[in-house]
């Protein structure tokens, strides 16, 4: 009878389980040798850079304030009496911890709370220094449109996607020929149409996640509307998706009026020119990016900016 | 074992039957007056050899198409709308008084809706809506009694909505929230909402309750067996006003009405054609409902 560890009539490869003898020499297993060319950023992450520089004052126009906006669900007060501009020319990015209103106040702007039965909403909000209010709701979202955490595409083809606010939008239902041009430059804008010209009628739903989020974003834009609410577009994405995504915004920014709700403290230093700092539902501080990030002036901003809570 | 069950049926029913198909062949679905060709066979030789096949089955089908198509047709188009009407737009508290009345009325027993049919319905419509005249215009051919294939047709639709309903509320309501904030926020208004995004999604769902009310409705047979007249007429369209008046015979009635007959060998080597009939449509609506979903899955809307 032979064993597998008996040496003698055993002559095969080595059995997988192996015995350590402690006094003989261990075995080093070299390191996997990494290619001197490849760029360190690759390894360290990207350096903290703005993606690009401030639009001159001439570029930047207010669009939307809020004044005194204050939010409700039931009993709970989620937004504490915010006033804050949203210009065409900048992105502003909102941050803060989770559950400080962040999100409810984009969503207020065009007043999509209301489609939560409990919200309500005191204070005003002005489009062009006109009260949303007086607005015909649906103009108004096709005005201030809005994209979602997770990529929401209709279970339909991409053109039908996109099409979707196109069609809705006119009053007697266009043809498909006449929807190609848009559709193709609301792609375009949002930078998916080399990788999706060849397949528009494929299902939206088969793109991947990257994907999905800009198809969601060409279906906004191609409504053509003054202000852009982006709620955490990049938190279901890789990294290589949010990069084109942020691209995208700050490419938009001269002719859009862009509002990003973010959690990630990077991206809002990467891309925003305003950024407003929410806490508990009150706006702490609201300033420059640059200014807000490296020398705030609240206490409760430098610690949040510097990780101590989050 | 289902599947043997279900096979077993099938081949026992289809032998039964066959000598009704056999001697009729093609003719079995022809026109005929199932009526008294059914008295005939009922009334054959006792030798096999001498039985008495002959029927032409098509006033039976034509009743039975009629009824349901038309029934399921209405319910569709009433269920549809309710189902939105609950999910979307009917205040909290009306959708929560709705929703049991609605189940309740799906597990109404169908002799109920066919006692009150005929005590409620038929005497209403005799007296109210069909004028002498017109009784008299076709006292030759057929009588005008009130039960008529449009009173069966309009009970029956009750019958069936309630199930409809309850299948697309669910299904209405399994729609993901983040497609419909995502039309609100492109401004689309809710009524839009509902037609392009949720109903869009749910045809499957509308699909099943089509094939799951027109199986009901098919096999119905106390109920219409009360209130449709019970008589094997063809109700033509071109008769006008008096069409919606004209009393059918469904083929699941045909078999309750007749089956005191049943130990007569060839009467019921007839009845159980019927059967067979019924059996084979109700495979093709489920076939036909299935293929109908293959178009859909592509764009991932799943059944």
């Amino acid at each position: 009878m032979s064993l597998p560890g008996d040496q003698t009539t055993y002559s095969g490869p080595p059995p997988p389980v192996r015995r350590i003898v402690v006094s003989e020499e261990p075995t080093i297993v070299e390191p996997p040798r990494l290619d001197p060319s490849a760029p360190a950023a690759a390894v360290t992450g990207a350096p903290l850079t703005r993606r690009s520089d401030s639009l001159p004052a001439s570029a930047i126009v207010e669009r939307m304030r809020t004044e005194n906006l204050r939010l409700y669900y039931g009993d709970n007060e989620a937004v504490k009496g915010v006033s804050l501009p949203v210009c065409r020319g900048e992105v502003l990015a909102l941050i803060g911890p989770s559950g400080c209103g962040k999100t409810t106040l984009l969503r207020s702007l065009n007043r999509l709370t209301e489609l939560t039965a409990t919200a309500r909403r005191e204070g005003q909000i002005f489009l062009d220094n006109e009260d949303v209010d007086r607005i015909e709701v649906t103009q108004l979202r096709r005005r201030v449109s809005m994209v979602f955490q997770q990529p929401n595409p209709f279970p339909m083809s991409i053109f039908d996607n996109v099409a979707y606010a196109l069609r809705e939008g006119a009053n007697r239902k266009p043809r498909k020929s006449a929807l190609m041009e848009p559709v193709r430059q609301a792609l375009d804008r949002a930078g998916l149409l080399a990788e999706v010209e060849s397949n528009l009628d494929h299902p939206a739903l088969r793109l991947s996640g990257g994907q999905q989020q800009r198809l969601c974003i060409a279906r906004s834009l191609a409504a053509q509307p003054e202000v852009l609410l982006l709620d955490e577009p990049c938190s279901a994405l890789d990294p290589k998706s949010t990069e084109t995504i942020e691209q995208l915004i700050v490419k938009l920014r001269s002719e859009v009026a862009v509002v990003i709700v973010t959690h990630n403290l990077q991206q809002a230093r990467r891309i925003a020119d305003k950024v407003g700092f929410m806490y508990l539902g009150d706006l702490v501080e609201f300033g420059d990016g640059e200014q807000l990030f490296s020398n705030p002036r609240e206490a409760r901003t430098a610690d949040y900016v510097a990780g101590s809570f989050g | 074992m289902v599947l043997a069950l279900c096979a077993g049926m099938v081949i026992f029913v289809l032998a039964k039957a066959w000598p009704s198909f056999a001697s009729n062949g093609i003719g079995w679905f022809g026109a005929g007056e199932p009526d008294t060709q059914l008295g005939d066979i009922f009334k054959s030789p006792s030798a096999p050899s001498e039985y008495v096949y002959e029927i032409g089955v098509w006033p039976l089908l034509w009743g039975t198409i009629l009824t349901t198509g038309v029934a399921v047709f209405l319910g569709l188009f009433f269920s549809l709308f309710t189902a939105i009407f609950i999910v979307e737009f009917a205040p909290p508290r009306l959708e929560r008084l709705l929703e049991p009345v609605v189940r309740l009325l799906a597990a109404v027993p169908s002799v109920v809706y066919g006692l009150i049919g005929i005590l409620v319905l038929v005497p209403f419509v005799a007296n109210n809506l069909i004028s002498d005249e017109r009784k008299e215009s076709v006292g030759y051919v057929t009588q005008l009694t009130g039960a008529s294939w449009s009173v069966a047709a309009l009970v029956l639709t009750v019958m069936i909505v309630p199930i409809m309903i309850t299948i697309i509320v669910d299904a209405l309501r399994s729609v993901p929230k983040g497609w419909i904030e995502g039309a609100a926020a492109l401004g689309v208004n809710r009524w839009r909402i509902m037609w392009t995004i949720s109903v869009r999604t749910v045809r499957p769902a509308i699909i099943a309750a089509v094939i799951l009310a027109a199986a009901r409705a098919l096999g119905e047979a106390i109920m219409i067996s009360m209130i449709s007249g019970s008589l094997s007429f063809v109700p033509q369209p071109v008769d006008g006003l008096t069409f919606f008046f004209e009393p059918v015979r469904t083929l699941a009635s045909s078999i309750v009405d007749n089956a005191e007959g049943l130990s007569v060998i060839p009467f019921g080597q007839t009845i159980y054609a019927f059967a067979f009939l019924l059996l084979v449509s109700s495979a093709v609506l489920s076939w036909a409902g299935w293929a109908a979903k293959i178009p859909m899955r592509k764009y991932g809307i799943r059944p």
